[in-house]
């Protein structure tokens, strides 16, 4: 029988740990505020917009070999990066050899196979060694602009292999003794692009793993290498314990889901299915993900290092959100998943670039499997697809500019849960990122942010509402070529819940400038169904004559034109999916319906729809006017409850 | 994914003894399988029912992955 950590006395727990609670406590606090400590020295002086403006890196503790690497300390950041990372160290180190490590080396590795992730998000390790004693590794994964490949920048749909993908680097050194390795360093400056912004970025990279290790070396030097090894162990035994806990108190059974992606690269005759089988039994679960598709043809593929952390990221968020997300986590979760398929891709032919948008199904499938065990906390999905835009161009003085995730649909909204109404505006559930400024991008770019708002009756109708939908519209300036990536628009991703109704479809277009040219106007596109006969769709649900979204009509297909190229003046518009709603809609009280509506998340004709709330007044000419009739309101009710 | 049968010679070399540690149960209610999990890949022998691994044998490096570089003799 496992003994809880707060049941050990004080003679068990310093025999276990090496130290007594309050010191390995006082540890763990360390080695997490190390963590962030490293991030903030990133993020405060990164040149490359991906880092500075988008945090897109993440940075971790792990202990030694003869302790099976574990990951004691994560930062509070990319939580798709922190699910790989412990295998990333692992995998990287015992290729190279752990024998083969001494002080001063950093150690790289960027394969997805390997280590997980895609070719841009670069593993750098450091050894850390008391005396000539290898005790821990530092690591920061952090996103290069560029890694070489076809696609400028990277993030595309369309890559057919390895070869098109980009740069492949197995465990290599890049730094020994404190000095930097030239032929690795040529490896990566030969093969990408933009490297005046990736050399620094790489060496302030290497000095917050000088940081972290030094760091580390005066919390062992304070209180003895024993100790700290115990702290690692006990960081990784309380998340494990927290995880068993909350396994235990979820229904035993056997909880199955499907979920899929639109398509791939080539073309949407292949429907890519996620399924999975979810045995829950005392305080163990198991993930079966037997019968998923196939790999897919191109750059959409995920690893098997990813769906692992988009498991860990669902059951963090739907049992045990309270401590950290270190390697233990995982220890009463096994994962079954063969090789080959699309959330588990294999070298050359699977190219692993946009794998969160296959592993965002398979978190929902985890969310839509364990919906009725969870009861009243069931979470809502949330937008789905990053919707990433990837574009670049030359100004009239020949300097190329590239922009990669700014002008898209990257940020959204979440689902609703008990606890309340959900956020309209963050990151897909995996990701915790920033959201890069409109200043830093018009600053920087031939670009301008026309619109970035909300659309009213898009988030799933529910006790509590799932957040709003959001409407981009961005104006390039010069001619460019753009690779547009919404994978999620046949079906919504805002999976409703606990009673709660889905959010709604989303869809991208571009205006080209020969069809309304904005600058010439000098007006801004409207939203009014008139405007997308105006429009080419790019990808969604749309009717084929109007072009508005039509969750009953024709696919529209994301890689028809793999590249876009467009004259200056061109705009693209990104509608994301709506966050799923929680509890009945009928039972959200009028007058957080008519909050909703005064604030333009919902109509008047959505409150009356959705909600069965009659609303009298007018929200854009006197919105504190507004108010709810109740005994119509009472009667639409009761009508609603009689269907 | 396919998961092997094991025999009860086989739970027996691994310490298993039926009737006291899984009462009830036959050898026909386990199965040997690689899971992915904390500290990497394992070949598992588990009981199907309460998921209790009666063996964990640590897998390859990266599970069922097999790189392009795999077997490549620079020597």
């Amino acid at each position: 029988m496992t003994v809880s950590l707060k049941d050990l006395d004080d003679g068990q727990f310093t025999e276990r740990y090496g130290a007594d609670r309050f010191t390995a406590t006082v540890l763990a606090s360390r080695m997490r505020y190390i963590v962030q400590h490293m991030c903030t020295g990133l993020l405060n002086n990164a040149f490359s917009l991906i880092l500075r403006d988008w945090y897109d890196f993440a940075a971790t503790i792990s202990g030694p070999p003869e302790q099976n690497y574990p990951m004691s300390s994560v930062s509070n950041s990319l939580a798709m990066f922190l699910g790989t990372m412990s295998e990333a160290v692992r995998n990287t180190v015992e290729e190279y050899g752990p024998e083969n490590l001494r002080p001063g080396d950093v150690v790289i590795c960027n394969d997805p196979y390997r280590a997980g992730n895609h070719v841009n998000d670069i593993c750098f390790i450091r050894p850390v060694f008391a005396g000539d004693r290898l005790i821990s590794f530092v690591t920061l994964r952090a996103h290069q602009l560029d890694m070489g490949g076809v696609v400028p920048a990277g993030f595309s749909g369309t890559k057919r292999n390895v070869y098109e993908n980009g740069l492949v680097i197995a465990p290599t050194l890049l730094y020994r003794d404190n000095k930097p390795i030239k032929s690795a360093f040529n490896l990566i400056f030969d093969n990408a692009r933009y490297c005046a912004l990736l050399l620094p970025d790489i060496k302030t990279i290497y000095a917050n793993l000088l940081l972290g290790e030094q760091l580390i070396l005066e919390s062992v030097e304070r209180y003895g290498v024993e100790a700290y090894l115990g702290a690692i162990r006990y960081s990784t035994d309380v998340s494990a314990e927290a995880m068993r806990t909350a396994l235990a108190e979820l229904p035993d059974g056997v909880y199955e889901a499907e979920e899929g992606i639109d398509c791939d690269g080539i073309d949407d005759t292949i429907d890519y299915r996620i399924k999975v089988k979810i045995t829950k039994s005392g305080p163990r679960m198991e993930l079966d993900f037997s019968g998923t598709s196939p790999q897919a043809r191109t750059s959409i593929n995920a690893g098997i290092l990813d769906t692992k952390t988009a498991v860990g990221v669902a059951l963090k968020f739907l049992i045990d959100p309270a401590t950290p997300f270190t390697s233990g986590a995982y220890r009463d979760i096994d994962i079954v998943l063969p090789a080959g398929t699309f959330i588990s891709a294999t070298p050359p032919d699977g190219a692993v670039f946009l794998y969160w948008e296959s592993t965002g199904p398979v978190l929902l499938a985890v969310f839509r499997a364990l919906e009725k065990a969870l009861g009243r906390k069931a979470v809502g999905g949330d937008y789905g697809s990053l919707n990433i835009h990837n574009a670049n161009g030359v100004l009239e003085d020949g300097t190329p500019w590239v922009t990669t995730a700014q002008c898209g649909g990257e940020h959204g909204p979440w689902g609703a849960t008990e606890a309340g109404d959900a956020d309209s505006y963050s990151v897909v559930y995996q990701a915790n990122n920033l959201d890069p400024a409109t200043e830093a991008i018009e600053s920087e770019l031939p670009a301008v942010v026309l619109r970035k708002e909300y659309t009213p009756d898009s988030g799933g109708a529910g006790t509590n509402r799932g957040g709003a939908a959001v409407l981009k519209d961005t104006l390039y300036l010069t001619a460019a070529e753009h690779w547009s990536s919404p994978l999620h628009t046949k079906s919504p991703s805002g999976l409703g819940v606990y009673g709660g109704k889905s959010g709604g479809l989303g869809a991208t277009w571009v205006f080209h400038a020969d069809r309304g040219d904005v600058v010439r106007r000098k007006e801004l596109i409207g939203t009014a169904d008139e405007v997308y006969a105006e429009a080419t769709p790019v990808a969604g649900m749309l009717n084929p004559d109007t072009k508005c979204i039509d969750p009953d009509g024709k696919y529209f297909y994301f890689a028809s034109t793999p590249v876009w190229h467009t004259k200056p003046h061109a705009v693209f518009r990104y509608l994301t999916n709506g966050g799923g709603g929680w509890g009945d809609p009928t039972e959200r009280d009028p007058e957080r319906v008519k909050r909703d509506v005064r604030d333009e998340y919902v109509t008047i004709e959505g409150a009356y729809r959705d909600y069965g709330v009659v609303i009298t007044g007018d929200p854009l000419t006197d919105p504190e006017g507004l108010q709810v009739d109740e005994a119509a309101t009472r009667k639409r009710r009761a009508e609603m409850a009689a269907r | 994914m396919p998961r092997e049968e094991v025999s009860e010679e086989d739970l027996h070399a691994l310490g298993v003894d039926l009737a006291r540690d899984f009462p009830g149960s036959t050898a026909a209610d386990f199965r040997r399988y690689p899971v992915l999990s904390e500290g990497g890949w394992f070949i598992a022998v588990k009981h199907q029912r309460t998921l209790e691994s009666v063996a964990r044998e640590p897998g390859p490096l990266l599970g069922p992955i097999i790189l392009a570089s795999d077997g490549l003799d620079v020597n």
